[in-house]
């Protein structure tokens, strides 16, 4: 049967409560990302079902041995480490994308076309998808939506906070988390988020909007406003509005960037 | 036919309940409804497979009905959204036989239930259709609003997330602000 994916941090333990994404230098030897990507090329042919250490290790043109020192914990450690350099390639390249943006409304189109994109151009997901589906949605339901969702805006939300309030910043992330995951996991025909015209129109009918109301209510009943973390701002740098680009250049944003 | 049918499926989710997915089988299916295992499978050519997908379908169906009913009384769109999200919230919650099946053996459960979420979500997006038709915004396609409203609330109610759906003040926040700003024209208490 099909392994059940689980996430481990760098020293091989399980249990964090969400993903861990690799930062220590370990983690970049060239056998691992070898192996990584060599099982990589086997999900895609074969899924987890057929894809076996030995597959692995011919795969990546290294022993059995070294995949076995590499990764300690065998083929359930080596699925996990895929899972978590997958998701940090993923989370890299939306960086890039996020950094780039100089306004919000290109920031979360930009952002959502390339999370929409790779998703649906990663070989070997689209392989598991269409034959051990229980292997990735057991990532995507309930609790295990709520970690993904944690991990991701907890990523994107720095680079949206350039524009409005931490807080706002780590919702407004998790919402177009959500946008991304729900159109990927039941496309629609009518809106194809790897299309940056089409995105364009969602985020700017549902979703500007909504994160105008939403720095709008939280000034207005300061139902979650939470003091900075720096000491010395002692008002909200927002408190005339967010300039979100685009059309709606209408008011001044005070402490806002562009 | 369709009372045979409906006997088994309410069987088969007895017998869920009771022992779970793994361990329920044709054999267990066919004794708790007090049929042979010949009907059974006459009924469900597709066997096991297609008998799970079955109850979780009549399992989301029953969803359905009792979050319809439970906003009955809702007087705007708003409410309607405000109540339903709450109350779909807590009913997974508080969902034992889903809550025991995703603790021990989602892998089972969830291909059937991914397709069920589809049927749901368009549901809702039609439930939605006249409460919306009266209030959405210049420019904005009904529909287009009605299925991403429909896809926000799927995936509100299923994983909360930062948000605390147990508190009105939040729920009316999502709902009326982020959810609802750019859908309508005029949201209900003023919350741009």
């Amino acid at each position: 049967m099909g392994a059940k994916l689980r996430v481990v941090d760098g020293a091989g333990q399980s249990g964090s409560d969400d993903v861990c994404l690799p930062t220590s230098s370990v983690h970049t030897s060239p056998h691992r990302l070898r192996v990584i990507d060599a099982t990589l090329a086997c999900l895609a042919r074969y899924g987890t079902a057929k894809t076996t250490v030995d597959d692995i290790a011919r795969q990546a043109g290294v022993s059995r041995a070294t995949v076995y020192r590499v990764f300690p914990g065998g083929r359930d450690e080596v699925l996990a480490a895929v899972v978590d350099t997958e998701m940090a390639r993923l989370f890299s390249s939306l960086g890039v994308r996020l950094g780039e943006a100089d306004r919000l409304d290109d920031a979360l189109v930009s952002g959502i076309v390339e999370a929409s994109t790779r998703i649906r151009g990663h070989a070997a997901l689209a392989y598991l998808v269409a034959h051990e589906p229980e292997v990735v949605l057991g990532h995507l339901a309930f609790d295990e939506s709520d970690r993904l969702l944690a991990t991701a805006s907890r990523f994107t939300a720095p680079f949206l906070a350039r524009w409005m309030s931490p807080l706002e910043a780590g919702r407004v992330a998790e919402w177009a988390t959500r946008i991304v995951l729900s159109y990927a996991i039941a496309p629609s025909a009518t809106m194809d988020l790897t299309d940056a015209v089409q995105t364009r129109h969602l985020v700017e009918t549902f979703v500007l909007p909504g994160i105008r109301a939403l720095h709008s209510t939280a000034l207005a009943t300061a139902i979650d406003i939470t003091p900075f973390a720096d000491p010395t701002i002692a008002v909200h740098p927002f408190e005339h509005g967010i300039d979100t680009g685009g059309s709606d250049r209408t008011r001044p944003a005070k402490g806002g960037t562009s | 036919m369709d009372d045979t049918r409906q006997r088994i499926i309410e069987a088969t989710y007895a017998c869920v309940a009771r022992r779970g997915l793994a361990k329920t089988t044709i054999e267990d299916a066919a004794k708790e409804a007090t049929l042979s295992r010949a009907t059974v499978y006459r009924t469900f050519p597709g066997g096991r497979d297609e008998l799970i997908s079955a109850v979780v379908s009549w399992a989301t169906l029953e969803f359905f009905a009792k979050l319809y009913e439970h906003v009955q009384g809702a007087e705007s769109l708003e409410q309607v959204m405000e109540w339903g999200l709450v109350f779909a919230h807590r009913s997974i919650l508080e969902h034992e036989i889903l809550q025991r099946v995703m603790q021990t053996e989602p892998e089972k459960l969830l291909p059937a239930l991914t397709v069920e979420s589809v049927r749901l979500r368009q549901g809702i997006a039609a439930f939605l259709v006249p409460y919306l038709a009266a209030r959405v915004a210049r420019g904005v396609d009904l529909n287009e609003a009605a299925d991403f409203l429909a896809r926000m609330v799927l995936s509100y109610m299923s994983a909360p997330g930062r948000w605390d759906l147990d508190d009105p003040a939040q729920v009316a926040q999502l709902v009326r602000a982020e959810l609802l700003a750019g859908v309508v024209g005029d949201v209900e208490g003023g919350l741009r």
